[in-house]
C-alpha cells in the first residue's frame, strides 16, 4: 500500500446542475515515483480527475468514494493537507501567472503557506534557478514566452515541495520546441525531487514514454496499463477516437502486410533497428 | 503594442528612481500642500524652484513633462485668465463691463497658473519614475491604518496587483479581437460617433467572455496553489527604507522652512 501514492476507490463526481456524472465509479492507483499519462478525448473527464486529486473538487459522496493521496484520505478537514502534496500546471500559461514578476509568482504558494520572508527569498531564488529562469527573476509576465511562463509555473510548484505534479495539457499551447523543453525539464525535476508525475495529454507520442497509461472515455476508466499493451489495442484506440502513436501505427500497418515486429519494440530507434535486421534476413 | 503600461512609467536610473515609492508618494502629497502655503512672490519663487529641482533630478527630457501638462493646458489657462480678468485690486489698467485688468489680477493669474502647473509637474515626477505596482504597494502601506476599521487591505492590494498584472494580457486580447473583426470587415475608425460605438460592441462581447475565462482559470490556479484568503499570508515583496530616502525627507524639511519664512515677509 505504501508504494501507491494516489488511490481512487469508486469515485463518482457530478458538476452541479448536470445530468450525468463527469466521472463515474472510477478506481485506479498510481505508483510512487512513476510517470502516468492520462489520455482520452475532449470532455472525457481528465481535468476533472486532476481537480479531484488535489481537492479542488470533491466526490459526490465522500462515504462511497475514497480518494487517498500519500496516505491521507480526502475529507473536508484534510483538503489543505492534500493540496500541499499536489501541484497542477494548467494549460493556459497566462491564466495561472498570479504574481507581478517571475519571483513574485514563484513566491505565491509560499506566501499562502505563511513561509517567513527570509526563507521565502532563498527558496524562490533556488526554484527560479532550477527551471533555468534566473536571468528573468524580475521580469514581468508580458515580456515572457508561453514556454517561459510554464517554467515559472513549474518553479512555483517546486517551491512548495509537493509529492505529485500534474500537467494538465501544460504543453498544448506551446510550439514543438517549447513543448520538448518543458517535458525535458519535468523529467529532470521529477528525478531531482522524487516526484510522481501525472501528465494529461493529447500527444500520444509523449504518452508512449510513460510508465503507465490511463485511458478515459466519458468519465469511465476504460483501460490502464503499460504503453506497449495499451497502444497495441488499435481497435480500442480507434473506437474512442484517439490517434495511436507513430511507432504503433507503423507496426500495425506492417503487420497488415505480413511483417511482424516484436512486441518489445516501442521507440522509433528500436523500430529502425528492427527493420534493418529484417532487411538483412531477407 | 503589448508593452503597454498603465500610468506612464519610463525606465531610468537617477536616484529619484531609487527613492522608496512611499517616500515619493508622501513627498508628492506634501509638496501639493506646501503649494497652498505660498502667498507672495518669494513663496512662489521658492516652491517653483523646488518643483523644477524635482523635475531636473529625474534626468528625463523636458518633453516628458510637457506631455504631462499638455492635456490640461487649456484648463490651466482658462482658470488663470478668469483670475486675471475677474479680480480687481491695486492699479486698474483697463475696465469693460464685468472685466477688469488690474495689477493684483495679473499677479493672481500668474499664481494660479504656477499652482496648477506645479501640481501636474510633481505628480508627473511621481508617476514616470515609479512603477504602477510600486505605487500600489505604497498605497497599501498608506492605507494600513484602515485595518483598524476592519478594511481588508491585504485583499485590496492583491486585487490591485492582479488587475495591474492582467492589463497587458487583456490589452493583447483586445488587439487580437480587433484584428479578427477587422479581417471580417469591421471598421473602428470611420463613421460618426454612433457608428463607431456600434462597431465596438462586437469587440466587447468576446473580450468580456475572455476576461471571465481568465478570471475562472486564475481563481482555480490560485486555489490549487493554496490560496485561502488574505488572512495569514506572508509577503514576498516588501518595501524597505534606504539612505536615499533621506533626500526627500530633507527636501520636505527645507521646503517647509522656506515656505514658513516667506509667509512672514
Ligand atoms: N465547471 C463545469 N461545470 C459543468 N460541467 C463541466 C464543468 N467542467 C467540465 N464539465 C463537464 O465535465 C465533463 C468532463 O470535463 P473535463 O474538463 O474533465 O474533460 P477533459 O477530459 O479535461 O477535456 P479536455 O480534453 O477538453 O480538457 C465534460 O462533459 C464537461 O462538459
Ligand atoms: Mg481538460
Amino acid at each position: 500500500m505504501s508504494d501507491k501514492i494516489i488511490n481512487f476507490d469508486h469515485v463518482t463526481f457530478s458538476y452541479p446542475d448536470t445530468e450525468s456524472p463527469a466521472v463515474k465509479d472510477l478506481s485506479f492507483s498510481i505508483e510512487k515515483g512513476s510517470w502516468t499519462a492520462l489520455i482520452g478525448h475532449n470532455g472525457s473527464g481528465k481535468s476533472t480527475v486532476s481537480k479531484l486529486i488535489n481537492g479542488l473538487l470533491a466526490p459526490d459522496d465522500l462515504e462511497k468514494s475514497t480518494i487517498t493521496v500519500d496516505g491521507v484520505k480526502l475529507a473536508a478537514d484534510t483538503v489543505w493537507d492534500i493540496r500541499e502534496k499536489v501541484g497542477i500546471v494548467f494549460q493556459n500559461p497566462d491564466n495561472q501567472f498570479v504574481g507581478a514578476t517571475v519571483s513574485d509568482d514563484v513566491a505565491f504558494g509560499l506566501e499562502n503557506r505563511a513561509v517567513p520572508r527570509e526563507e521565502m527569498v532563498k527558496i524562490v531564488a533556488q526554484a527560479v534557478a532550477d527551471v533555468g529562469m534566473a536571468d528573468y527573476a524580475g521580469a514581468e509576465p508580458s515580456s515572457l514566452s508561453g514556454g517561459q511562463k510554464q517554467r515559472v509555473a513549474i518553479a512555483g510548484i517546486l517551491a512548495v515541495k509537493p509529492k505529485v505534479m500534474i500537467l494538465d495539457e501544460s504543453t498544448s499551447m506551446l510550439d514543438p520546441e517549447g513543448k520538448q523543453q518543458i517535458l525535458d525539464l519535468v523529467r529532470r525535476v521529477k528525478e531531482e525531487n522524487d516526484l510522481t508525475v501525472i501528465s494529461i495529454t493529447h500527444d500520444l507520442d509523449e504518452a508512449a514514454l510513460a510508465d503507465q497509461v490511463l485511458v478515459m472515455d466519458d468519465g469511465v476508466l476504460i483501460d490502464q496499463g503499460i504503453p506497449r499493451e495499451i497502444f497495441a489495442k488499435v481497435d480500442l484506440m480507434e473506437k474512442i477516437g484517439l490517434d495511436i502513436p507513430f511507432v504503433y501505427r507503423l507496426k500495425q500497418l506492417l503487420s497488415g502486410k505480413g511483417i511482424q515486429i516484436p512486441e518489445t519494440v516501442t521507440s522509433e530507434e528500436e523500430l529502425v533497428k528492427s527493420l534493418c535486421q529484417l532487411n538483412l534476413k531477407m | 503594442m503589448s508593452k503597454i503600461i498603465i500610468g506612464r512609467y519610463l525606465p531610468g536610473s537617477t536616484f529619484v528612481y531609487r527613492v522608496d515609492p512611499r517616500a515619493k508618494l508622501l513627498t508628492t502629497f506634501y509638496f501639493i500642500i506646501m503649494i497652498f502655503l505660498a502667498t507672495n512672490w518669494q513663496g512662489y519663487l521658492a516652491i517653483t524652484i523646488f518643483g523644477l529641482a524635482a523635475v531636473v533630478a529625474t534626468g528625463l527630457k523636458a518633453k516628458v513633462f510637457w506631455d504631462g501638462v499638455k492635456p490640461m493646458i487649456w484648463l490651466i489657462l482658462f482658470t488663470a485668465l478668469m483670475q486675471t480678468f475677474f479680480m480687481a485690486g491695486g492699479t486698474t489698467y483697463w475696465h469693460w463691463w464685468i472685466f477688469t485688468l488690474s495689477s493684483e489680477g495679473i499677479i493672481n493669474g500668474i499664481y494660479v497658473f504656477l499652482r496648477f502647473s506645479l501640481i501636474i509637474l510633481v505628480s508627473t515626477v511621481m508617476t514616470v519614475t515609479t512603477k504602477p505596482l510600486e505605487i500600489a504597494d505604497a498605497m497599501e502601506w498608506i492605507l494600513k491604518p484602515l485595518k483598524l476599521f476592519k478594511v481588508n487591505v491585504g485583499m485590496i492590494s492583491l486585487v490591485i496587483s492582479i488587475a495591474l498584472r492582467f492589463v497587458p494580457t487583456l490589452f493583447d486580447q483586445t488587439v487580437k479581437i480587433m484584428n479578427a473583426q477587422r479581417s471580417r470587415g469591421a471598421d473602428f475608425n470611420d463613421g460618426g460617433l454612433i457608428k463607431r460605438a456600434k462597431s465596438v460592441v462586437p469587440m466587447l462581447v468576446p473580450l468580456f467572455i475572455d476576461s471571465l475565462e481568465v478570471a475562472l482559470d486564475l481563481s482555480t490556479a490560485m486555489e490549487s496553489r493554496g490560496y485561502k484568503g488574505s488572512e495569514g499570508r506572508t509577503r514576498y515583496r516588501i518595501l524597505t527604507w534606504s539612505k536615499v530616502d533621506l533626500v526627500p525627507l530633507f527636501y520636505c524639511i527645507i521646503l517647509t522652512i522656506l515656505m514658513v519664512t516667506t509667509r512672514m515677509l
